[in-house]
């Protein structure tokens, strides 16, 4: 007997477990959008909330693990607070740096959680002076402007994505001025490179930001449903996939990473999958969720008899709605190598361990 | 007084959808009343709505259970989508075909039942109503989950006959028997709801229709004087064919966007106000096999509704007070913060939108006011028009200087109500605008400051007539 593979074989990617749930605050998450995985297996959970509800915007500290740590940060523009975050990503002392795209500002926390500055400089987002000069940082409701933008060199319209490489430079996707952008960690800013358009090394509104192991940039071309791939310098190296469900294809990508094989990790957003591709883009495989109730799920669960009720009805009906994703936004490889997937409606993360020995899934 | 072309389509747009800013009206009056009129009745021809960028900017809108949530994400449809009559006839049928949260208390349901209002409320009457009678969230509100074969519940069989289809009476008769109601909630038994996740931990999962043959009731039944075995797709054939089905449409149609009528339960003992229109667009339901969108057709080409006796003669329901506004000063044309707070606005002035008060949806017309929601109307209404910051408002402050380096007060007040409406005031309230705009004379716009004192007083004038009775009209 003959073992037919097709395609490749010289990985699997198998199911470990989820944390998380759907909560306001404390043991879950509430509309996520972002996720960073420091040393210690402690992970950043950037929580967006409702525009009704903003004592659901904050971050989330966890482990992978599924141990509540603590949660930072409020909705309002004054410092340290946010209104429309969107990205999050650490620097080699561990710090956190955290995009903005209202007030379109970078906001850096220590890794205790305190707000250490934000930039551009000198830029104060949407909060204004009262009568005496004290500066009045917005807590709630609408009134809030939105943070001056522009175009220029180090200006900043919607920042969506960023990450960190190890030698301290911070790429920013410039998502409505179309580009990247380069900074040091204070802001200082060092270069640019894409322009608005479909065609190699143009971009339409891009979102997520990875670099490999060799600082080779990634970006979800977000409405131009692609990835596409640059040297650190801005140089176009190559573009995967186009519009569409099928494989290779994506429906607004919004999330990416690449492992140490150089494996690329996509979050498929609209299309509720993440795709696998191989250094070279070809397809490997497409997760679309394994999930299993994580312990925080369980503890929901267990003080709501109802629930335990109806999910049993529901799952009889429909094992498959629970474990699938549903609009994965963030896709990230943590320090053993795990992929840990976001899922934003679901309020939890997939966890996904990757071997190149056979694995039973 | 007001070119008639853009006074014509000034009320197309009102009516057809959630008016426009002066700018859109003028472009659609270019493009002329018949163009703009069939562009409207086949939306699919016009853009989306950006669905990406909305659940992009607001993630929360996706499948989102809060009932904030989803309204948010509706108002921003009514104000920004391209296809307006397809918007309006969302609510049209959710005026209609009520369900609401306060049962349902998933805001998700709600808006999958809107979404299903924008899809398919211009299409088929008989595929549309199908579409209603296989909703979870109708069959949950209505209790047709409750409904068995050996424990009947009558609740969306009633519902359905009287103020879903057919109305409780068409000229000074009634239209069905309590027999009937009972057949029709027999043959509807076993169409019931899926399980559905719970909230917590993961989030709800959508709610789906199932049909259980186990429990519906097989029997024959007698429904309008047809018997056989009936299941609720037959029932909703027989409902289709009948006299008063057209009726109930064409007089609601007329209601929504022609003139006001009397409330419902009345329409039984009182005819209706143009029963020629009304027969017209009963004919064009059974000749074009139950076509909504060619009984819009025939409406809005006729003469009634183009005559200006019914312009400005309906009062606006507060989703129009609110989405109207918003659009006429182009105010959130875009996605962005503050949204929320404009759509509870609706449920201020007394229109809980994805929430009506009972089945029988809101009394509509001269009910809409007292003295609570006119008070939060013409508060709404002035803080925005009166807001010179606004694009809409400084587009119309722009024009109105355009039309002379000095513009005497009556001259300034009849353009401030060309360019809100065209809309026309009684001669006491003119007097009254015109002798406040006397007190402080001709407005000129030569220097930086009489630019000031020109936007300034501009702004109090749209406040004024944002406060006069005709403002309250469509």
């Amino acid at each position: 007997m003959s073992t037919h593979f097709f395609g490749l074989k010289e990985r699997s990617f198998a199911y470990s477990h989820s944390l998380g749930r759907n909560e306001f605050s404390g043991t879950g998450f509430r509309n996520p959008v972002d996720i960073a995985v420091g040393g210690n297996d402690v992970v950043y959970v950037v929580n967006r909330g409702y525009e009704y509800r903003t004592d659901g915007v904050h971050i989330s500290v966890v482990t992978m693990n599924e141990e509540y740590i603590t949660e930072f940060g409020s909705y309002g523009a004054g410092p340290g607070q946010f209104v429309w975050p969107t990205s999050i990503a650490l620097d080699s002392q561990g710090n956190v740096y955290l995009a903005d795209e209202w007030l379109n500002r970078i906001s850096v926390f220590n890794s205790d959680g305190e707000f250490t500055r934000s930039w551009p400089d000198g830029f104060e987002g949407g909060a204004s002076n009262d009568d005496a000069g004290r500066m009045i940082a917005y807590g709630s409701g609408p009134d809030i402007p939105a943070g001056k933008s522009g175009s220029g060199d180090g200006e900043l319209d919607r920042p969506a994505g960023i990450t960190i490489s190890k030698d301290g430079t911070m790429f920013v996707t410039d998502s409505r001025n179309h580009r990247i952008q380069k900074f040091t960690l204070d802001g200082k800013f060092l270069g640019k490179f894409g322009t608005f358009g479909s065609g190699p090394g143009q971009l339409n509104m891009p979102w997520g930001i990875a670099l490999d192991k060799d600082g080779n940039v990634f970006v979800a071309d977000w409405r131009n449903d692609r990835i596409q791939q640059f040297t650190a310098d801005g140089e176009w190296v190559a573009s995967f996939g186009q519009s569409g469900d099928g494989v290779g294809q994506f429906n607004r990508p919004n999330g990416v990473c690449v492992d140490d094989d150089g494996d690329i990790y996509v979050a498929d957003w609209l299309n509720n999958r993440v795709q696998v591709l191989a250094p070279d883009g070809r397809f490997v495989t497409a997760l679309k969720g394994d999930h299993v109730l994580s312990q925080w799920g369980k503890d929901k669960l267990n003080s709501n008899p109802d629930m335990i009720r109806q999910r049993a009805l529901a799952y009889s009906h429909d094992p498959s709605y629970e474990k699938n994703f549903n609009h994965p936004c963030a896709v990230k490889i943590d320090g053993q190598g795990r992929l840990a997937v976001l899922d934003h409606f679901g309020g939890r993360i997939q966890v996904y361990a990757k071997s190149k020995d056979p694995v039973l899934v | 007084m007001a070119d008639e072309n853009i006074a014509l389509m000034a009320h197309l747009l009102r009516r057809s959808g959630f008016g426009a800013s002066r700018d859109e009206i003028e472009a659609k009056a270019a493009l002329g009343y018949q163009q703009t009129l069939d562009d409207l009745l086949a939306p699919e021809s016009q853009e989306n709505i950006e669905e990406d960028l909305l659940f992009r900017y607001n993630p929360s809108y996706w499948q989102s259970a809060a009932i904030e949530n989803n309204v948010q994400a509706w108002l921003y449809t009514m104000i920004n989508t391209p296809r307006q009559l397809q918007e309006k006839m969302a609510l049209f049928w959710h005026m209609i075909f009520c369900a609401g949260h306060s049962k349902i208390d998933s805001g998700y349901e709600m808006g999958v039942m809107i979404s299903m209002f924008r899809e398919h409320g211009m299409g088929n009457f008989r595929d549309l109503i199908y579409r209603l009678s296989t909703s979870p969230g109708m069959m949950y509100y209505l209790d047709n989950t409750e409904s068995h074969q050996t424990a009947l519940n009558e609740n969306y069989g009633r519902e359905l006959l009287e103020l879903f289809s057919l109305g409780a009476g068409k000229d000074e008769e009634l239209n069905y028997s309590e027999d009937d109601v009972k057949a029709c909630a027999r043959a509807f038994t076993g169409w019931n709801n899926a399980p559905a996740y719970p909230p917590f931990p993961y989030g709800r999962s959508p709610w789906e229709f199932r049909f259980d043959p186990a429990d519906h009731d097989g029997g024959e039944k007698t429904f309008l004087g047809e018997t056989g075995a009936w299941n609720g797709d037959d029932i909703l054939d027989i409902i289709c064919k009948q006299p008063a089905t057209a009726r109930f449409l064409a007089r609601h149609l007329y209601n929504y966007f022609v003139a006001d009528d009397v409330q419902i339960p009345a329409w039984r003992l009182t005819p209706p106000q143009d029963l020629d229109l009304i027969q017209a667009m009963e004919k064009t339901y059974f000749d074009s096999g139950y076509d909504i969108t060619e009984m819009l057709r025939v409406l809005f080409n006729s003469e009634k509704f183009k005559s200006e006796s019914v312009r400005f003669a309906k009062v606006k329901s507060p989703a129009e007070v609110v989405a109207g506004t918003l659009r006429m000063v182009e105010e959130h044309r875009e996605i962005k913060l503050g949204l929320f707070q404009h759509s509870q606005e609706p449920k201020y002035m007394g229109m809980d939108l994805m929430n009506p008060p009972t089945v029988e949806g809101w009394h509509t017309g001269r009910e809409w006011i007292d003295s609570g929601t006119l008070v939060e109307r013409i508060n709404y209404a002035s803080e925005l028009l009166g807001n010179t910051e606004l694009p809409g408002v400084k587009g119309l402050i722009n024009r109105l200087m355009s039309r002379g380096d000095s513009l005497s007060p009556e001259t300034f007040v009849d353009g401030c109500l060309d360019l809100i409406g065209p809309i026309t005031v009684d001669d006491g309230t003119r007097s009254e605008l015109v002798a406040h705009a006397q007190k402080s004379g001709d407005l000129r716009h030569s220097s930086s400051s009489e630019q000031s004192d020109f936007t300034r007083r501009t702004g109090e004038m749209f406040q004024m007539i944002a406060s006069t009775a005709e403002f309250q009209f469509e």
